[in-house]
């Protein structure tokens, strides 16, 4: 089973707030709407849900490291 | 192989056609140009000319929409002298546009981050239970009309009215100057003049809203920002009433349009709204897949090259204006498999009705909550809800930007 390790660029954000939406245990956003990193290492079961955050985000501000 | 590629395009560009005019017509209300799809299948990156003459491209392709509206060599900066238009009164919205709208970086991300808070995700989930008691308040007048009744008029026009309302703080019956102003502006008939006195008058009212909530403020969106950012300095009053006419417009003329024609869709596809009515579940998914198969903001997004670029063997160069029209992506087979058939079951939210890069709609969260709160509110209120017009009497908006219906008369 491959590990996840996600990051959020606070210069790219915008606070679309698709990946709040897509898995609110892993994203969050901060009172001025700029996303919040709540789990660097989601679990397996939320894995799918991370990569579809990343890929709907607009600003490309989530990358995805597999880790193998 | 590649040797008959080559030659088939020396072949196509000795015999080529002349560039078509763009926009085109649609053949069937409910289905995007033909053009877009022929297009796709055969020269997917396409010169059109424009009202004007000039020359631009459109992009059919979902990938090639996704990258070069994430591409900095391409520009969204409305002032552009080249930046491409579909009317010659748009030309004259667009040199006056001062939102963050037709801003490049840094300039766009400073302002739009001023608002971002407004719109988050979780502010407007909240805003759910508030929106399900205005949608149950129109769904009440709707049903105390005789039949057959407009759902335009009583339910897609005031519903995304009052939810702004509370948002912004902007009185209710100022709406309907709102949406003449938001009308005015995207129409594809008007004078440049008519667009410019709409656009201009709109961000007037919402200077004079924003003195009237300095005198008193509320817990509206306008008394925030001027707490937050006009009074220390950091947004200018004209500069935030620019934005603010921005928002009013986008908040009224797209959600009115996606509930009008999404209604006619869902009932058009009955064994599906009743999917939609009963399934909870499913909702979040049928709302994206109405925005992919309506993508009601037809002509857009819109940038202009600031150097050559390739993509493909395509070569769009420095001045040229690109339609990368979400329509057109929206129903790329090589995205969404079978893309012409409307189905909820489907995971359309990769979709870009809402743009995609840092232009991506700023109220889609929004609009999302309101369409997934009005239309299962509607079949379930209304489970014999059912289309009540003649052949041809349901006029659709082919004379403005943003597609839609002017009516749908209903009976329940």
């Amino acid at each position: 089973m491959s590990v996840l390790k996600v990051r959020v660029d606070l210069d790219k954000c915008i606070g679309a707030g698709h990946c709040v939406l897509r898995a609110p245990t892993i994203f969050d956003q901060r009172d001025d709407g700029m996303v919040i990193l709540l789990d660097d290492s989601p679990t397996p079961e939320l894995h799918a849900a991370v990569h579809k955050a990343a890929d709907l985000c607009p600003s490309q501000a989530i990358t995805i490291e597999v880790i193998p | 192989m590649y040797v008959l590629r080559n030659h088939y395009h020396i072949w196509m560009s000795l015999t080529a056609a002349p560039p078509l005019r763009f926009p085109f017509r649609r053949v069937d209300p409910l289905q995007p140009p033909p053009q877009y799809g022929e297009a796709r299948a055969t020269q997917p990156i396409v010169p059109v000319k424009l009202w004007n003459g000039r020359r631009a491209w459109l992009l059919t392709r979902y990938d090639d929409v996704r990258s070069v509206v994430t591409d900095a060599r391409f520009s969204g900066e409305f002032a552009n002298p080249d930046f491409p238009t579909v009317t010659e009164a748009r030309v004259v919205v667009d040199k006056e546009e001062r939102a963050f709208v037709g801003m490049d970086n840094p300039r766009h991300d400073h302002y739009r981050r001023m608002f971002t808070k407004e719109f988050s995700t979780r502010r407007m989930m909240a805003l759910r239970p508030k929106m399900a008691a205005i949608a149950n308040r129109l769904i009440d007048l709707l049903t105390a009309q005789p039949q057959p009744a407009d759902l335009v008029a009583t339910i897609a026009v005031p519903f995304p009215s009052l939810v702004m309302c509370d948002l912004v703080g902007s009185p209710y019956e100022d709406h309907p100057f709102i949406i003449e102003c938001a009308a005015g502006r995207h129409g594809l008939l008007q004078t440049p003049a008519q667009a410019a006195q709409k656009a201009r008058e709109l961000a007037d009212y919402f200077l004079r809203l924003i003195r009237r909530k300095e005198r008193a403020p509320g817990d509206d969106l306008v008394s925030r920002v001027i707490e937050e950012h006009v009074r220390p300095g950091n947004l200018s009053r004209e500069d935030f009433a620019e934005i603010g006419a921005m928002i009013l417009r986008a908040g009224h003329d797209t959600t009115t349009n996606m509930i009008g024609l999404g209604t006619l869709i869902l009932l058009n596809h009955p064994e599906q709204a009743a999917a939609v009515r009963d399934e909870p579940d499913l909702v979040p998914s049928a709302v994206e897949e109405l925005l992919r198969y309506i993508s009601p903001v037809q002509f857009s997004p819109r940038r202009v090259a600031m150097e050559d670029v390739a993509i493909g063997d395509v070569v769009i160069r420095r001045g040229d204006g690109v339609f990368a029209l979400n329509p057109a992506a929206n129903r790329d087979p090589d995205v969404f498999p079978d893309p012409d058939t409307f189905d909820v079951r489907r995971d359309a939210s990769h979709h870009v009705a809402f743009g995609f890069g840092i232009h991506q709609c700023l109220g889609q969260i929004l609009a999302r909550m309101e369409l997934q709160v009005l239309f299962p509110l509607l079949l379930r209120r209304l489970p014999n809800l059912r289309v009540a017009a003649s052949e041809g009497e349901i006029r659709f908006k082919d004379d403005m930007q943003i597609y839609g219906v002017h009516n749908l008369p209903v009976a329940w």
